[in-house]
């Protein structure tokens, strides 16, 4: 790790610095850091609506306006500029801002402290590549349609250079500046559900009363493929799924969020790209149900992930995660159990059962080892699987009752939806590691053996009772479940029959849309916002903002 | 900046084969088109600002574009005066195909 580190600082010294950074790190110095040095871009409708602005200044354009890239070893700045002008023998160059320009006291128009930056930076750079001397920068606000003077002197030269040294600084140092007390600062940027500031302001102090910057849905569609034997291609910019025997259909590719293909259905290497290009998960469940694979396109740079190597090598770290995720997962099941000695049916067993596992998880934070951990999860799992058929209710049949968990393979029918439930589970939490951008393959409580990522099997633990335990037991409370039509059984194994299977995939994802009241945030997300904001809370963890993760428990 | 989307409709006229295929294929990324020329799109702010900028890139200053937003209301009774089959609703927030 340290050669990467060195070679990583190396190349930074020589490559320059872009304008438009400075002009971030004058807005927050997390925000350049973030963007500069984590490579993350989240483009918001300000953002569009500036380039929207520059291509229609171009379309207009006349000849005295140029364009142009600019480079300076010397001052170690890169950047294009909007556009140069001539006025009496003077260089002059312009910068075009969407909004309106800040008003001081006597209500003149006024620069923004990093617009001004930003300018000076320019007028400098032109200064440095041309050889020639540049007396100010211009900038023109559109909405109030006025042009700001900025004139560059040395204390502007100066302040220049000391942003290019600051941000030189930045971009080697491994730490992520914390998030910046202006908080409506933070309502305006784009990068917010990103950097999650609310969520960092609150890991500090736990009073702070959070305004909601977390956006409240992605209302992308998830495209689940049952049918064997469909192909899906891209048409222009359009997802085409094609049937056997079926007219051809055509999703706009902007609208899908998730393409979940099932069993052998085939998707094109043009489609591949496409998604990878739009950000859309692409996940592989077999024809039995089992979670096979994501398609993994690498978002986000190294250096989070270099940061989750070091934090999850370090076995305390661990254990304290672990320690954190097997109580979030107990109280889950243990009130799950609870809210069933609510009704009129309370045995004794489920009291037993819930008095017991109050006592294991008492134990929990006392343990010493990842092994003992394991143990005490055991002794959970074992309690809660034999109680919870007592929340089946009596009315129905006996074939959907179940007495203990199994799988690999399934024997009962109940234990068949279970493992079903868990597989889409596993693939969503996936679609969400992948989406911020962490290492799947390592994580802190599962130790490696199957092919499934120990990362995403930790983070599913947190979701396993709300999301498919709850839909599994409501479902055959309310008697959704055909015993014959929705299964086949083969030999001693169970498992969902093709009807079954989209019976169940309805009933999960409808799930994921009801929204929830995270415990500690304080708002309500719906089940699929709450994977991506665990992920990053997660990931918080070991940036110096923790405190907030696996506390979604149900009450 | 909860992110809530709208319903637009989008209509334009673009005297060029040339652009005119661009822009159509752009748009069909974005949504579905109603008739000839006329497209249904539900875009939150950003992905409409987005829209806009990149039909702006495609589009010569001859071209006509428009815009509509359309109230939840509007949409909700839009079936309610039109001929059936006009105006289907939104689609499910996942599909099993």
């Amino acid at each position: 790790m340290q050669a990467l580190e060195l070679s990583r600082a190396t190349e930074v010294q020589v490559s320059t610095i872009r304008v438009s950074a400075l002009h971030a790190l004058a807005y927050c110095p997390r925000l350049f850091y973030l963007e500069e040095v984590e490579e993350l871009y989240t483009q918001d409708a300000a953002v569009f609506a500036g380039r929207r602005l520059h291509t229609q200044l171009e379309k207009q354009e006349d000849e005295e306006w140029e364009e142009l890239f600019l480079e300076s070893e010397e001052l170690g700045l890169r950047g294009r500029l909007d556009a140069l002008r001539t006025r009496d023998g003077q260089t002059i160059p312009y910068e075009h801002k969407r909004g309106r320009a800040h008003r001081d006291e006597n209500n003149q128009p006024q620069a923004w402290e990093s617009d001004r930056l930003q300018i000076l930076a320019y007028a400098y750079l032109l200064e440095s590549a041309h050889g020639i001397t540049v007396q100010e920068g211009r900038i023109r606000y559109h909405a109030d349609n006025v042009v700001v003077h900025v004139l560059l002197d040395e204390a502007g030269r100066l302040k220049v250079k000391q942003a290019i040294q600051q941000a030189r600084i930045l971009r080697q140092s491994t730490y992520r500046p914390p998030v910046i007390d202006n908080e409506r600062l933070c309502a305006r940027c784009s990068l917010a559900p990103v950097c999650l500031p609310e969520e960092a302001r609150l890991a500090h102090n736990r009073e702070w009363q959070p305004i909601r910057l977390f956006p409240e849905d992605d209302e992308r569609q998830v495209i689940h493929i049952l049918e064997p034997g469909t192909s899906v291609g891209r048409t222009g910019e359009q997802i085409k799924i094609t049937r056997r025997n079926q007219p051809v259909e055509t999703v706009p590719a902007r609208q899908i969020g998730q393409l979940v293909l099932h069993s052998f259905s085939q998707i094109s290497t043009q489609a591949l790209h496409f998604c990878a290009a739009q950000g859309i998960g692409v996940h592989f469940i077999s024809g039995g149900g089992r979670y096979l694979g994501s398609f993994d396109t690498r978002q986000g740079s190294i250096q989070r992930r270099i940061r989750q190597y070091a934090a999850l090598s370090n076995p305390d770290a661990c254990l304290e995660l672990a320690r954190k995720l097997v109580i979030c997962r107990g109280q889950g099941q243990r009130k799950f159990l609870m809210r069933g000695t609510r009704s009129k049916a309370k045995t004794e067993k489920l009291e037993k059962a819930i008095a017991q596992m109050k006592a294991v998880l008492k134990q929990v934070p006392q343990a010493k080892s990842l092994e003992s951990l394991l143990g005490y999860e055991g002794n959970l799992a074992a309690l809660y699987f034999s109680a919870l058929p007592d929340l089946i209710s009596p009315e129905v049949p006996k074939e959907l009752h179940f007495a203990g968990r199994n799988r690999r393979p399934p024997l009962d029918r109940f234990n068949a939806m279970l493992s079903f439930g868990y597989a889409l589970l596993l693939k969503d939490v996936m679609n969400a590691i992948l989406t911020v951008g962490l290492e799947p393959a390592l994580g802190f409580y599962h130790q490696p053996r199957s092919q499934a990522a120990p990362l995403a099997l930790d983070l599913l633990e947190i979701f396993r009772v709300p999301l498919v335990d709850m839909t599994v037991m409501a479902a055959v409370n309310r008697g959704q479940w055909d015993a014959k039509a929705d299964f086949e059984i083969r030999g001693k194994q169970v498992w969902l029959s093709e009807l079954g299977r989209r019976k169940f995939v309805e009933l999960y994802e409808s799930r994921k849309q009801e929204s929830w009241k995270h415990p500690v945030t304080g708002y309500s997300l719906t089940y699929r916002r709450l994977f991506e904001l665990e992920v990053r809370l997660l990931e918080k963890e070991w940036s110096g903002e923790g405190g907030l993760f696996g506390q979604l428990i149900l009450r | 900046m909860g992110e809530s989307q709208n319903c637009y409709l989008i209509c334009y006229d673009i005297r060029d084969p040339k652009r005119w295929r661009k822009a159509y294929n752009l748009l069909q990324g974005y949504g579905e088109r109603m008739q000839y020329s006329i497209f249904r799109s539900w875009l939150t702010m950003r992905s409409r600002e987005k829209l806009r900028w990149e039909l702006e890139k495609i589009l010569a200053p001859e071209d006509s574009l428009l815009l509509i937003r359309l109230s939840n209301q509007c949409v909700n009774s839009i079936p309610a005066y039109n001929r059936p089959g006009a105006w289907s609703n939104q689609d499910e927030p996942y599909r099993i195909v």
